[in-house]
């Protein structure tokens, strides 16, 4: 049985979605660009047709087992196996944009939620991971590994309903009739998101920022998953959930395209986008709280604002970038400068930067695993990656210059016993593209690169070292740190039009910056 | 859960004590509480004299080894060099020492033993303190090589305060001390003010209370939650044997050139299961390889540091719900 058709293919339709489309107690199947309605599944089809493989699938909604609620799940999944499965292991995590907002504002909207995560594939990562707002509500989100074709399986429920829908598979999320619909809008690669990665992963609950009883509600606070929260909160969920699960699937996901490492890629441009293009983004801030920053003698900003995390990664192996600051009094004349507000657009507002200071976009751990496969298999070596990410390198995200470079991926990529003519191909096809391109065009730019040749890593280098200097004088002044300051809203502003990831304005501070304007980072330091 | 009848030796290492010294031990971690008995510290309480309800919550506070006031300083080989260059920089309540053999990293070892104890084994009992020192750091150790007339002197040829690449017996940075670890849960019970507004993060607080250095990982974490726990009302107190503790090592992650599970390699040994205070990272000569060979994210181990970053340090707070109406105090 089939719903009306759907036509919006966005995550919005998810969460828009009547409860009372879903029949109870019933599996359906909706995936946004390749199904055109709502299907029902009885229990047969869903075994046959779904594929699911996922211990949700096969602990529960293969066993006619419909949970209303994530603490449901949880509480099934205490029962399975024996008394050493991992699936009885629950860990939870807390989070909100909001969380900080001190504690006695009234009427902001915190944003705050639960991310339980259980078992332990042998990939590495949790099976099974849920979001929710509320352990004793509906409106699930969760994501379950699936164990026969890998790649994880979305599913969710609407409202207080036991209807459940698999909205589809990592893969369908690199896959051209699915990609960028459904679940696959936010996760664009298929990948479990946690955007704050990093130290000190402003708003999550962690070792750098504990989330404070007093911001919950009364309910909540002596609610199980809140006082049973992980002791290491977001350092353990980096290190043992979202790295291990990104880096599994990119394993797998480039285990299908190239099984026993040979094969034909059909698309390389969609691995290619993410290496020269920003899909997505993680977020990292300095480690000094927004409130301390004009009391601090200097504050720390992020390296991978300035420089591609990439580039100093062992698979390149190029020179790390050093530390870089600004003097306290600096940052905070820029704050006054450019009117920064720490808002929710209702109830709270407070002047000055958001609970981390300086946070912005980088580069995504999943587009840099992508990076590491690419390499890996074979389907690029190290000095064509390294000139490609040093096109536009004072870039890291956002950049026009080096998603020029796209119009010259070859339409297929074979790779056979770990090499590929791939990167050959392509350096070939942008090297003449860049007889016929104007002065300072990014093809002739990459040419420079690329004819660095066997000297390349030295080459590369003294550019970035000559760089960071110029970094460091630009950093000192005022008018220097300001300008890199409007790079920064820039980058902020390509982040809140492009990606569907900025879901609270806490997310960010506010500033006077008009949310068009772009600024961008040259080599020499200075900012155009 | 009654009035505690004594403190505990650290890690419950208790048979390395006789009765006497055990007890020298509790009137130590004791008279560390008596300095706390002023008004102002009504919500920090000694568990020795007050009792610990049944429905006291346990609350684990966990941070990283590695110090984290380094972070962001350089680039990620410049501050893994600088914190495994000199124990001084190891500040989180916990030390490594590098162990190479042409180059290559064979052993990483962790302590988190507090200097307090072998103050007191100095005192109390020169052969137990002898016989520790030579299981841990060889059989070349003489007494006087620990002591300076009849004082016991912490850094010393065994226990080298100044270099990750000697001996290890002992925390001997500065601030890495019981007693600085009840000072910072005492005076974080203390709720704090500027200018009318209360002072709740952990940079603010530790700043306005005088609490350390804002970025380090371990104190204002501490100090935050101690701070955030006293604002309900509620009593605290460190939980019962006090100390400092390795709570385990993340290898999610990382890998060896043979699949082996990287977490074979991680040996616990001193303390007892929960409360190790002495682990450490080698890879048996059997393999072929060495800890310089095993990866995090794909980078090579070079450095100890790299470890200390997955290493969990852990202090215990005991909260205890209680009705306290705390004023709050100007910064210092």
């Amino acid at each position: 049985m089939s719903g009306p058709v759907v036509t919006d293919l966005g995550c919005k339709f998810f969460r828009e979605l009547p409860e009372t489309t879903l029949k109870r107690k019933t599996i359906h199947r909706f995936i946004a660009g390749q199904d055109t309605a709502i299907q029902e599944l009885t229990l047969a089809e869903a075994k046959a047709k779904a594929e699911l493989g996922d211990v949700f699938a096969t602990e529960f909604l293969l066993k006619g087992v419909f949970p209303k609620t994530s603490g449901e799940v949880l509480a099934r999944l205490k029962k399975v196996g024996g008394a050493g499965d991992p699936l009885r292991t629950h860990r939870f995590f807390f989070l909100g944009e909001g969380s900080q907002v001190p504690p006695d504002t009234t009427g902001v909207q915190r944003n705050l939620r639960f991310l339980a995560v259980t078992g332990k594939s042998e990939g590495g990562g949790p099976d099974l991971m849920i979001s929710t707002f509320h352990p004793d509500r509906g409106d699930l989100e969760l994501m379950a590994w699936d164990r026969k074709r890998g790649g994880f399986n979305y599913y969710r429920t609407v409202g207080d309903t036991t209807g459940w829908i698999f909205a589809g598979n990592s893969r369908h999320a690199v896959e051209p009739k699915t990609e960028g619909n459904g679940p696959f809008q936010t996760h664009t690669s298929g990948n479990f998101i946690m955007k704050e990665l990093k130290a000190p992963w402003i708003n999550w609950d962690s070792p750098d920022a504990s989330i404070s009883p007093k911001v919950l509600p009364a309910a909540f606070r002596d609610h199980p998953w809140f006082r049973q929260r992980e002791s290491g909160g977001a350092l353990t969920c980096e290190l043992e959930v979202a790295r291990p699960s990104i880096t599994r699937w990119t394993k797998a996901r480039f285990e299908q395209l190239l099984p026993g490492g040979n094969g034909t890629i059909e698309r390389p441009r969609r691995i290619m986008e993410q290496i020269l293009g920003t899909p997505t983004v993680n977020l990292v801030s300095s480690f000094t709280e927004g409130t301390q920053v004009a009391r601090a003698e200097s504050v720390d900003l992020p390296a991978t604002f300035f420089v591609d995390e990439a580039l100093s990664n062992p698979m390149i192996g190029l020179e790390g970038p050093p530390g870089f600051a600004v003097p306290g009094k600096v940052y905070a004349q820029a704050l006054k400068t450019f009117k920064v507000r720490w808002t929710d657009g209702g109830n709270f507002t407070r002047p000055g930067d958001t609970h981390f200071a300086f946070v912005v976009p980088e580069r995504a751990f999943e587009d840099i695993e992508v990076l590491r496969r690419a390499l890996k298999t074979g389907l690029i070596g190290e000095r064509f990656a390294a000139s490609l990410l040093m096109v536009d390198f004072p870039n890291p995200v956002y950049s026009a210059r080096r998603a020029k470079l796209l119009d010259h991926v070859p339409a297929k990529a074979i790779v056979e016993a770990g090499k590929s003519t791939f990167g050959q191909e392509m350096a070939k096809n942008i090297l003449a593209a860049a007889e016929a391109s104007p002065a300072n065009s990014p093809e002739r730019e990459f040419a420079e690169r690329w004819g660095a040749g066997a000297g390349w890593k030295a080459a590369f280098n003294k550019t970035l070292a000559g760089y960071y200097r110029a970094l460091g004088r630009t950093l000192k002044a005022q008018g220097g740190f300001d300008r890199i300051f409007r790079v920064a809203e820039s980058r902020r502003n390509r982040m809140r039009a492009e990606t569907p990831l900025v879901e609270s304005p806490l997310l960010f501070a506010t500033t006077n910056v008009a949310r068009s304007a772009r600024a961008s980072l040259r080599p020499d330091g200075t900012v155009v | 859960m009654p009035v505690l009848k004594s403190f505990s030796a650290p890690a419950k290492l208790r048979d390395e004590l006789t009765p006497a010294t055990r007890r020298a031990w509790s009137a130590k971690v004791g008279g560390m509480f008596d300095d706390f008995k002023a008004p102002r510290y009504r919500q920090f309480y000694d568990p020795t004299a007050a009792d610990t309800p049944s429905d006291a919550d346990v609350v684990p506070v966990l941070w990283p080894a590695f110090p984290a006031r380094l972070r962001g300083a350089g680039s990620e080989e410049a501050i893994a060099r600088e914190a495994d260059r000199s124990r001084e920089q190891q500040d989180e309540y916990c030390e490594w020492s590098v162990e190479r053999e042409q180059g290559k990293i064979t052993r990483i070892t962790f302590t988190t033993e507090i200097p307090e104890y072998f103050e007191l084994l100095a005192a109390h009992d020169q052969a137990r303190l002898l016989a520790i020192y030579r299981q841990l750091a060889g059989p070349g150790v003489k007494i006087e090589h620990l002591l300076t007339g009849k004082q016991y002197r912490p850094k010393n040829r065994w226990n080298r305060g100044e270099e990750a690449t000697g001996g290890l017996v002992h925390l001997t940075q500065a601030n890495n001390t019981l007693g600085a670890a009840v000072v910072l849960a005492a005076e974080a019970t203390i709720l704090r003010e500027r200018d009318g507004q209360p002072i709740g993060t952990k940079q603010e607080l530790a700043g306005c209370a005088g609490l350390g250095h804002p970025r380090r990982n371990s104190d204002p974490q501490i100090a935050a939650i101690v701070n955030g726990a006293a604002s309900t009302g509620a009593s605290l107190t460190l939980q019962d044997p006090l100390g400092l503790y390795i709570h385990r090592l993340v290898t999610d992650g990382m890998s060896t050139p043979d699949g082996t599970d990287p977490q074979t390699f991680w040996k616990l040994e001193r303390g007892s299961p929960g409360r190790a205070v002495r682990a450490s990272f080698s890879v048996p000569k059997a393999k072929g390889y060495t800890v310089s060979e095993v990866k995090i994210a794909g980078r090579p181990i070079r450095f100890g540091a790299q470890l200390a970053d997955r290493v969990r340090v852990r202090l215990t707070a005991i909260v205890k719900p209680g009705n306290a109406r705390p004023r709050r105090h100007p910064c210092i």
